[in-house]
């Protein structure tokens, strides 16, 4: 197997990422309030009321990366904080308490913003943040939603981003400006439209970008959606994904099998999956997770439209219309398998995994696993169980 | 008289599906579920339903495995292993109140496991303090009641919504005077049969469960008189619900008692009541809104830990037992602070951990037993 040729894009996301780590500390020099924010969150409003936004969960993320997780979660669990929590609850809260910090400090918040659209860890972690840093907490609360409840939860959430901004100008002393909320829609429209448009070449046959690629590259469609910066960030991603399309470089050469990847993934042993995967011939071509950031606003209908998208985000359904919505990326990507990731940290997505599976394969006659592990604590990885798990997946995509 | 009437709240916490079956048969009605906590009852009462309560199970938890991995709090589990194992086939229905990842979840795969003719979620706001929240719990109140009232085929008038709310309230303020009788008598009851009444009403009529409850206060009032006081150690219980069960016998015979506590199979349960004048629908949200605090709400500033030791100091307790199932994340969370805000206040606590359904008790038995020599130290110095 030819080695993989690297993203000239990486470097330019390294860059941007520095500048977004310095730009917290600028904002604080400069008096702007820095907000603690959730993944799956109306970010458009915080920035376009001139606070910074900062990512919690992304300074988890990184840290499962490097491998320190467990390291950091240490100072969480000797305050009585178990292991069973999330991964990066608990790096987070370890941080805080840690007198080492192995990936930077986390950044100090202002304010907390938090959603519980992805789910009730982020609260509770908040809320324990909030307490710690002295600082001023804000619950946007999104009750999971179904065909009976979803124009009562959208007045609810529209009628809770007048208070989040009512909060916001307070906490900045200035009024909201909504001229500037059209133009962060504008732009996060922008950066949402170039992203998905580069999930969808993993549809290609033989694909040049597949989801561990998308794992890389999603950090700015979550830290800088709505600036300028992402815009132009995955507008240069687009053009070198053209051009290897153009150039025949693929992301896995030799494609044999799409896969379909539940979720996120474990962090600390990406390149391990990459590889175990590459040596069959499989490309995880889509997951929830990175689509996800698939936003469309309405800059006419700013507060309505922004409460439509958010409220309705995957992991906000439930059972039934999981499963279709899986379904549904798996026949976009025609994919030859899936791979259902229980993770432990992770209720809300790892709930009722097992019987999905059950039904996806009943529904759509395609081979599929389920493996235990955990997002970031490698304490919770068994790779004999996980490689033996997929080799039956490998057997049964090679028997079709 | 008094042994009479306790066997009867012993035997609907022994047999929890007893009495919806008798009144099945008597009534040709149909019952609905609910699982802990906070699921307005009184809705369901006046839709004319039995409401029955399903506060965890005991046996066969390890059928929940292949629905609900083993890393799930046990309560969720024993809970489904319930239906799964049939121990719940007179349900008609089951609504299922969303207050963490694991209530939010557990819908969908029931739904999928064991399916009811009638299943609903109660999404109650997590937060409580801003406008908003008010207004939107009355709209899931009103969606709930419609979605009784298509299942029951009539309309819920006010006036009936008004009858089940006073109904209800009744039976709280006389769960709040025995709470208190208890509290000045510890021994009297004890406290696993103390809140093995709580929970009873959990399982029967409530008409049925108010007369009990109300000749059972009658007659411990009665004999106060008569008895003297005996002397425990007062403690006080934080978590979700009190289980297992034998943790309370093991509190009783090292000579401990629970006198206090915020869990929804215990004073959350019958802490507050609904305003009787005025709007039934909104008088419901009323009570949601002023509910105790508890780990599923998600208040500023958590007066959750202010709450516990306000209440470990006006009912004089030695110590707080933190009793967390495994796994339920919300508590955990909580924890830490709570137990800062404790440690400042000279309170001990002992934080345990268990889970339902399982049988290795006799380290907990030791710990607790500790745990209450250390504050009947504290408390004879102090
Ligand atoms: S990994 Fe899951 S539990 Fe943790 S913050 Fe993300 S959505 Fe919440
Ligand atoms: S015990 Fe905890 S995790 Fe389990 S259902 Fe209750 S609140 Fe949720």
């Amino acid at each position: 197997m030819a080695d993989k040729i690297p993203f000239r894009t990486s470097q330019l996301q390294k860059e941007l990422m520095a500048k977004y780590y310095a730009a917290a500390s600028e904002a604080r020099a400069a008096g702007v309030p820095v907000a603690w924010v959730t993944a799956v969150f109306p970010v458009e409003i915080v920035y376009a009321a001139g606070v910074f936004p900062y990512y919690p969960e992304n300074f988890g993320a990184l840290a499962a990366a490097r491998r320190v997780a467990g390291k950091l979660s240490e100072a969480a669990e000797a305050r009585g904080y178990f292991y069973d929590l999330c991964g990066y609850a608990r790096c987070g809260i370890g941080d805080a308490y840690s007198r080492e910090h192995p990936v930077g400090v986390i950044e100090k918040p202002d304010l907390l913003l938090c959603a519980n659209t992805q789910c009730g860890s982020l609260p509770k972690w908040f809320e324990a943040a909030a307490r710690f840093y002295r600082a001023s907490f804000f619950l946007l609360d999104a009750p999971l939603v179904d065909e009976g409840n979803s124009q009562m939860v959208r007045d609810y959430f529209v009628q809770q981003l007048q208070e989040m901004i009512a909060f916001l100008e307070q906490a900045t002393g200035r009024p909201f400006d909504y001229r500037r909320l059209e133009e962060v829609l504008q732009l996060s429209n922008e950066a949402c439209r170039l992203w998905n448009e580069i999930l969808d070449t993993a549809a290609l046959k033989p694909a040049p970008f597949g989801f561990f690629d998308a794992c890389l590259h999603m950090a700015p469609i979550v830290t800088w959606r709505g600036t300028r910066e992402a815009v132009d960030y995955y507008r240069a991603l687009r053009r070198e994904i053209q051009e290897r399309v153009e150039q025949g470089i693929h992301a896995l050469p030799g494609e044999r099998y799409k896969l379909y990847w539940d979720h996120i993934p474990v962090w600390p042993r990406l390149k391990w999956f990459g590889e175990l995967f590459a040596a069959r011939g499989a490309l995880a071509v889509a997951s929830q997770y990175t689509h996800s950031w698939a936003y469309r606003f309405d800059p006419d209908r700013p507060l309505e439209s922004l409460a439509e998208n958010y409220v309705s985000a995957y992991v906000n359904h439930d059972f039934r219309r999981r499963i279709d919505l899986k379904i549904q990326l798996m026949n976009k990507y025609r994919v030859d398998g899936y791979v259902l990731f229980s993770n432990r940290s992770c209720k809300p997505n790892a709930l009722g995994l097992y019987d999905k599976s059950n039904e996806i394969s009943r529904l759509t006659g395609l081979p599929g696993v389920v493996f235990e592990a955990d997002m970031a604590d490698l304490r919770f990885f068994s790779e004999a169980q996980v490689q033996s798990k997929m080799e039956v997946l490998f057997e049964q995509l090679a028997s079709r | 008289m008094i042994q009479d009437l306790l066997a009867e709240f012993v035997e609907a916490v022994n047999f929890p599906g007893r009495h919806a079956r008798e009144w099945k048969k008597e009534h040709g009605g149909r019952v609905i579920g609910w699982l802990p906590a906070d699921v307005p009852e009184e809705l369901i009462h006046a839709a004319g339903f039995m409401p029955f309560g399903v506060p965890g199970g005991h046996s066969g938890v390890g059928l929940a495995d292949a629905h609900l991995q083993g890393w799930v709090c046990s309560l969720a589990r024993s809970c489904l292993a319930l239906a799964v194992q049939g121990q719940l086939e007179f349900l008609d229905g089951l609504i299922i109140p969303h207050i963490c990842d694991t209530t939010r979840m557990l819908g969908g795969i029931w739904q999928h496991v064991h399916p009811l003719p009638f299943m609903e979620y109660y999404r109650l706001p997590r937060q409580v303090e801003r406008p908003s929240a008010r207004r939107y719990l009355q709209a899931e109140l009103q969606r709930l009641k419609s979605r009784l009232e298509e299942f029951s085929g009539r309309e819920i008038s006010p006036e009936q919504l008004n009858r089940s709310i006073s109904l209800y309230n009744r039976s709280r303020s006389l769960l709040r005077t025995l709470s208190r009788l208890h509290r000045e008598n510890p021994g009297r009851l004890g406290s696993r049969m103390f809140y093995d009444v709580v929970k009873s009403a959990m399982f029967m009529p409530r008409e049925k469960y108010t007369g009990l409850l109300e000749k059972l206060v009658n007659c411990i009032q009665k004999e106060k008189m008569e008895r003297p006081a005996s002397v425990r150690i007062p403690l006080l219980l934080s978590g979700a619900v009190a289980e297992p069960p034998e943790i309370l016998d093991m509190i009783d015979q090292a000579g401990g008692a629970v006198v206090a506590d915020d869990m929804q199979t215990g004073y959350r349960y019958f802490a507050v009541d609904a305003p009787e004048d005025g709007d039934p629908l909104a008088a419901l949200a009323v009570r949601q809104l002023n509910q105790i605090p508890g780990a599923l709400f998600d208040p500023r500033n958590n007066p959750r830990a202010a709450f516990l030791v306000e209440k470990a100091r006006n009912h004089g307790v030695a110590g707080v037992i933190f009793l967390h199932l495994k796994y339920c994340e919300p508590e955990n969370y909580d924890y830490y602070d709570n137990q800062q805000a404790l440690d400042r206040a000279g309170i001990p606590g002992l934080r345990l951990e268990t889970e339902l359904g399982t049988s290795s008790l006799e380290q907990m038995r030791t710990r607790l037993q500790a745990f209450l020599e250390m504050v009947e130290g504290t408390a004879d110095g102090g």
